[in-house]
């Protein structure tokens, strides 16, 4: 079938039958691995999925957007309700107001410690490498079941970090409080997410060129003065990737919140709404127009920033 | 002397945090019900170890089929997204098919929330009937995986140089040739991790599972969550279970140390 297909958009439709006959002598494969087709057969795959995966969810999510619809029977046409009535919810703009504070939170503290825990392992030790495959292995282990961890970890009574926080004079603290809850949630991403900016920035520091560094040191600039002046702006495309990744990420979370506190005590996050609106209360409709606000949020937040990376990469001049 | 001493001490501190929670998963799984709700400082470490949540895990429930499903829903999810991307990356690395534009609108697709996706799939996999089947969770897994798979061998193709398969075109080589001879050779250890990369996204994936899947494709980290919310939070089996299934990413995270930060950027920092 793609042969087919790949043949009919080859193969100018101008031509008669007869002089396609004349025309013709090589078989599909040739033309398909010919020097001037092989680039887009290669592509047929990843098109034909793209299609299906990203176009038809997009397409149906924006339908459903503008329909009142129950998951049973017919859905009704109702235009832009579902996105007037997103601005007057409460529980919506404050859901999206807790995801942008996570948002800065996170990435705020993330690069901060990061930055930190980057200068100060940027130098050869022994026992390095074990060092830094140890801090490594958080960012590969599943976030739900780093959630449940966590959960259990920080419970009132019996969690061990109460417990050696009593143990070392200071007192209990209730972690999963309305007040703290939000908080605890960035601590624990945070604490899975840290040694991703550690390393990339680490991988920064490394890569900088050592000349400059010692022409600043002969001219006599202070240490605090080389910092400012050379190491950030010279780290300033591996900060944005940061920035950028975890962003998208962040916008999306949701197995942090499965494992804790199921979006209760004030720590309904953007994704947890959408999911609750669609898959707990069936109003499609309505979960639809959040999830493509929140795509639009996410490339909003993005798409500026995606383009200054993709530039660095060289990927577009 | 001074400075040496606070730089182990505040390395050995942050090494202590990070380990820390995960070495906790494995002492409570040794640990019986009454060693784990105790307010007793000393049973943290102190306790003696029994195999009961194990035990209770493998008996009481369907544990190891569950990992078997996500074993399947992992591999083969990630045997198609190689199918996908690897030619599809060649072509981007290669002759900059689409001019970047067609790379940007791939990686894309990354970037949408989980949910833009899950419900119109809920809806077309309820009326034909794949919800909580193996084939649906495959199906989705594709989906979120190709973009990343794509992007990373992309970065791997561009490491080899154009002039060896010029050379090997000058030799008379056809295209296909020149890519399984010249080409695949090189990019091996690049598939191979994209392929772990692959495996491990599949396998710690929760909010697709958790809304597609509820017995006969259930995940493990589906069977994991059921633990917690239930009347009795089962925490003993809820660690045992979840100290297997982490294992292998455990394994993998050390064994791929130098590529994991190539990879989680989508290869923008060699790491």
């Amino acid at each position: 079938m793609n042969a087919n297909r790949a043949r009919e958009t080859l193969i100018d439709p101008t031509l008669s039958d007869q002089a396609l006959a004349v025309v013709r002598k090589p078989s599909v494969w040739e033309i398909l691995t010919s020097e001037k087709y092989f680039k887009w057969t290669l592509l047929i795959p990843l098109l034909l999925l793209l299609l299906v995966f990203m176009l038809y969810p997009l397409f149906y999510c924006i339908y459903y957007s503008f329909h009142e619809w129950g998951m049973q029977g017919d859905a009704l046409f109702i235009g832009l309700k579902n996105y007037r009535q997103m601005l007057h919810d409460g529980s919506f703009m404050e859901a999206l107001a807790r995801t942008l504070e996570v948002l800065v939170i996170c990435i705020v503290a993330e690069l901060a410690i990061g930055l930190g825990l980057a200068l100060l392992w940027n130098r050869e030790f022994k026992g390095q490498n074990i060092v830094r495959g140890l801090a490594l292995l958080p960012l590969l282990v599943a976030p739900l079941v780093l959630s449940l961890l966590w959960n259990f970890m920080l419970e009132y009574d019996f969690g061990a970090v109460n417990q050696i926080l009593t143990a070392v004079g200071l007192g209990k603290v209730y972690w999963w409080s309305p007040q703290f809850a939000l908080f605890t949630i960035c601590l624990i991403t945070i604490w899975q997410w840290l040694p991703f900016s550690i390393f990339v920035l680490l991988a920064g520091l490394r890569s900088l060129p050592r000349d400059v560094f010692e022409a600043a040191k002969v001219d006599g600039a202070s240490g605090w003065y080389t910092f400012r002046r050379l190491t950030l702006p010279m780290l300033s495309p591996l900060i944005m990737i940061i920035v950028v990744l975890r962003t998208m990420w962040l916008i999306r979370l949701f197995d942090p919140l499965y494992g804790t506190t199921r979006g209760g005590v004030g720590t309904e996050l953007l994704d947890w709404i959408v999911y609750r609106t669609a898959f707990v209360y069936f109003d499609v409709g309505y979960g639809s127009a959040m999830a493509i606000f929140s795509l639009f949020l996410t490339i909003a937040l993005c798409a500026v920033m995606f383009r200054l990376l993709m530039k660095s990469l060289g990927v577009i001049k | 002397m001074m400075k040496r001493a606070l730089f182990w001490a505040a390395t050995l501190i942050v090494l202590a945090i990070v380990i820390g929670p995960l070495l906790w998963i494995y002492l409570t799984a040794f640990k019986a019900s009454g060693d784990i709700f105790t307010t007793e400082l000393k049973k943290l470490i102190v306790f003696a170890p029994t195999l009961d949540n194990f035990q209770r895990l493998m008996t009481d429930y369907p544990y190891w089929f569950n990992l078997g499903n996500t074993a399947i829903v992992s591999v083969v999810s990630t045997i198609f997204v190689m199918l996908v991307s690897l030619p599809a990356a060649y072509s981007f690395a290669r002759w900059n098919t689409g001019g970047g534009h067609l790379l940007f609108v791939t990686i894309s697709t990354r970037m949408f929330p989980g949910v833009v996706a899950a419900l119109p799939f809920f809806i077309i996999f309820r009326t034909l009937g794949l919800l909580d089947t193996h084939v649906g969770l495959i199906l989705l897994y594709i989906y979120f995986n190709t973009s990343f798979a794509t992007f990373l061998l992309y970065g791997f193709f561009r490491d080899v140089p154009a002039e060896l398969e010029q050379a090997a075109m000058i030799d008379g080589y056809g295209r296909m040739e020149i890519f399984r001879k010249v080409v695949f050779p090189l990019i091996l250890p690049g598939l191979a991790v994209t392929t772990v990369f692959c495996l491990i996204w599949s396998w710690n994936e929760f909010f697709y599972a958790f809304l597609f899947t509820r017995l006969t494709a259930r995940t493990v980290n589906v069977l994991i969550s059921s633990f917690w919310g239930s009347i009795e939070v089962q925490y003993g089996p809820m660690a045992a279970g979840a100290g297997i299934a982490i294992l292998p990413t455990l394994v993998a995270a050390w064994l791929m140390q130098r590529y994991i930060i190539r990879g989680l950027t989508f290869g923008a920092v060699k790491g």
